[in-house]
């Protein structure tokens, strides 16, 4: 039951390589499963911080100077909240316009596609600059991710 | 990621994946699969044994298959569709510009002649 859940807030900070990407997601998946939390929400958040820190990685600048991602996970039941850092370049996801729908394969956009993801597979995108870091908090909501997944 | 690549009896070529096609896989997977994009008309990337996909990989998907696109070849994606996989193909619009298919004999007819 979404009130006996106990599981304590995680943090883990990243190295800017993608080499971490992987690691990060097995240890988002093992939060989802020790706090019993659904499939489809499991997904959604190994999904949305794949992105998230990818995004950082690959165009922060944070590579470049080696500056370090803290990614923390943390329930309110009933919704899980993930809070990305890091000390790149600002950048704030929430206003980036969705990409435009293809029309064929020849004028497909390609990139933008990852902030779009976050932004459906999440129920929350929130976006602030503290301290001169960027923090984006990501809530899911398990009623809210499975409606989702079954669109 | 394991990559399996298979000429079929159609000519066609199928590209077989399993495991996660997360970032990392997709960085690795891009330049052979540029190869076989360039190289053949008629491919057919299997990911109903893929688990995971991240933006990288759906772009890696669509840059091959603009590749075949224009040199007049077809590419198609055999994926079930009520799995999670083919909730981030939709949500990123992939159905609308690749055939994707639930069955092979589908696929490889989608990318036939």
């Amino acid at each position: 039951m979404a009130s006996s859940r106990t599981t304590p807030a995680r943090r883990r900070v990243l190295r800017p390589d993608l080499a971490e990407l992987g690691p990060l997601t097995q240890w988002a998946g093992e939060f989802a499963e020790q706090a019993g939390l659904p499939q489809s929400l499991s997904f959604a958040l190994q999904l949305c911080l794949e992105e998230a820190a990818a995004n950082i990685i690959m165009y922060s600048g944070a590579a470049e100077t080696g500056q370090e991602i803290a990614i923390e996970l943390m329930e309110a039941a009933p919704d899980v909240l993930a809070i990305i850092e890091d000390g790149g370049r600002p950048f704030d996801p929430t206003s980036v316009p969705p990409p435009p729908e293809p029309a064929s394969i020849a004028q497909a956009p390609i990139g933008q596609l990852g902030v779009h993801f976050m932004r459906s597979f999440a129920s929350e995108m929130r976006y602030e600059q503290r301290d001169g870091r960027n923090r984006l908090t990501l809530r899911f909501n398990p009623a809210d991710v499975a409606a989702k997944a079954s669109e | 990621m394991d990559i399996v690549v298979e000429e079929v009896a159609t000519g066609a070529t199928k590209v077989m994946l399993r495991g996660r096609f997360d970032t990392t896989a997709a960085v690795l997977f891009e330049l052979p699969f540029n190869t076989v994009a360039s190289e053949k008309k008629a491919i057919v990337v299997d990911i109903s044994a893929v688990e995971f996909l991240a933006s990288y990989a759906v772009r890696v998907l669509l840059l091959g298959a603009k590749v075949v696109a224009g040199k007049g070849g077809k590419l198609a994606i055999l994926c079930p569709h009520d799995n999670n996989v083919a909730k981030v193909l939709r949500t990123a619009g992939v159905g609308k510009v690749i055939p994707i298919v639930e069955r092979e004999d589908a696929a490889l007819a989608a990318v036939a002649g």
